[in-house]
């Protein structure tokens, strides 16, 4: 037997008598027992079996719980989507509203390429969602409207809803008094006590509960678009309304009739030509102070 | 019946009967491997952990090559491949209690050789000679634990051994 042999049949503790004798014989003999028993000396550590199963089981039921955890994170992702689904929701439904301060007037352009124009003090809102099958207006003071050709198109407001199908006309709804001119094709109003059908050059118009149709020298657009608002037969302090719109000013009618009706334009860019032509047909003067212009009889 | 109860290791009897028979050799594997740096004993637990949440796909045959597997990657995720310096205890025989100081001296210096060789091992070489030599297991476990053949875990045993001596003469 060879030494080779011996030795690992030594390391596999698998020496017989005989065999031991010839291994103790070896040269090596004594440098391999001295390694052998050194190497004893690199005893792992006491490795507690009971105690870690005991560890990793509740490391175990420490996961399960974990993996029931997984839900938590889950809510709260859900509850983030919700919330952005809800404003994404909300933001999209909501009104889409212009308005328009003292003085201003504003064009705005609707989905479908429409163009509304404001003038001062009004406002506009509408849905963008489902323009398409749904074009409807809300509006609040006075507006001019270029309707591209759709679906129906509807101004709703408080006096009443103007209907139209691809036209140019005017709306003016103020307190008590609610115009529609038509410039250009046709347009269906349903109003509180009725309906009227307008043509092209056609106005409507109620005042004070009171219904007037008339034929309007035909005109394009509304003179409001140049800067001019122009009036026929309209009572004094509805001119006055509209010219405090337009300047932002307070007029003190104390000492007048302000049932005159009055028929002419007034500028919107110069306050003192604009009090002229409202003033002068009248017989009135007027005397400014600040933001107030008191009138009163010549 | 029986046989499909036994094919996956999802009861807790079971589970414990495998800690109980593989966690020590497995952890005394790891140690022998990668040295005590790494923490074998949190492996040791890790692979059984995860055992537990596959216990559906594995096999109690499988179990233990499983078990070697996962816990050999944990490991290896975390080794840095450093050098395995082994700690040698210090558990002196008492027969050496009253030796000389050279020879205390002499021993000091011996077991700083032999943990320098230990360290020079390979892996296979360090993992099989410390099962037989520390563990006193014979060619035969070792080879069935680390799915080897029996003349595989003779030649690295045998290597290693040959190693150690030339280089703790050489030193």
């Amino acid at each position: 037997m060879n030494k080779e042999e011996l030795i690992l049949k030594w390391l596999d503790n698998d020496l017989s008598p005989k065999e031991l004798q010839a291994f103790e014989a070896l040269e090596d003999y004594e440098s391999l027992t001295k390694l052998a028993k050194y190497s004893k000396g690199f005893k792992a550590p006491e490795f507690d079996t009971e105690a870690v199963l005991e560890t990793t089981l509740r490391g175990i039921n420490a996961k399960k719980s974990t993996t029931k955890k997984w839900f938590q994170p889950m809510l709260k992702v859900a509850a983030i989507l919700a919330i952005c689904l809800g404003i994404y929701y909300y933001t999209t439904t909501l009104d889409h509203s212009f308005t328009t301060d003292f003085a201003e007037k504003s064009s705005i352009e609707l989905p479908d390429h429409s163009l509304v124009h404001l003038n001062a003090i009004s406002k506009i809102s509408f849905n963008k969602k489902n323009w398409n099958t749904n074009r409807t207006i809300t509006l609040d003071g006075e507006a001019f409207f270029k309707v591209e050709k759709g679906s129906t198109f509807h101004v709703k407001t408080d006096a009443g809803t103007i209907t139209v199908l691809g036209t140019q006309f005017n709306v003016k709804q103020r307190e008590d008094y609610f115009e529609v001119v038509c410039y250009e094709g046709s347009v269906q109003i349903n109003y509180n006590t009725g309906k009227s059908i307008l043509k092209a050059g056609d106005s409507f118009l109620i005042l004070n509960g009171k219904v007037t149709t008339a034929t309007t020298t035909f005109v394009k657009q509304p003179e409001w678009l140049s800067h001019i608002s122009a009036f026929s037969s309209v009572p004094l302090n509805k001119v006055l309304e509209e010219f405090e719109r337009q300047y932002h000013v307070q007029f003190d009618t104390t000492n007048i009739e302000t049932n005159t009706l009055y028929t002419g334009k007034f500028t919107h860019k110069n306050i003192d030509i604009a009090l002229k032509s409202i003033t002068q047909p009248l017989q009135l003067s007027y005397t400014k102070t600040n933001k107030t212009i008191i009138l009163s009889r010549e | 019946m029986q046989k499909s109860l036994n094919n996956n290791v999802c009861n807790e009897n079971r589970f414990n009967a495998l800690f109980n028979k593989y966690a020590k050799d497995l952890h005394h594997f790891l140690y022998y491997k990668f040295g005590d740096h790494l923490n074998p004993k949190d492996k040791v637990q890790d692979a059984f952990i995860k055992l537990w949440q596959n216990c559906n796909t594995v096999s109690p045959e499988k179990a233990k090559s499983y078990l070697y597997t996962v816990a050999n990657n944990l490991m290896l995720n975390a080794v840095a491949h450093q050098k395995v310096v082994l700690k040698h205890q210090k558990i002196k025989p008492s027969e050496h209690s009253n030796e000389s100081p050279e020879f205390l001296m002499e021993e000091k210096e011996y077991r700083k050789k032999l943990e320098n060789a230990i360290a020079n091992l390979t892996e296979a070489q360090r993992v099989a000679f410390l099962m037989n030599r520390v563990e006193g297991k014979r060619f035969k476990e070792i080879a069935s634990l680390l799915d080897i053949s029996t003349k595989a875990v003779e030649k690295r045993i045998y290597g290693a051994l040959k190693k150690l001596r030339e280089d703790i003469e050489e030193l």
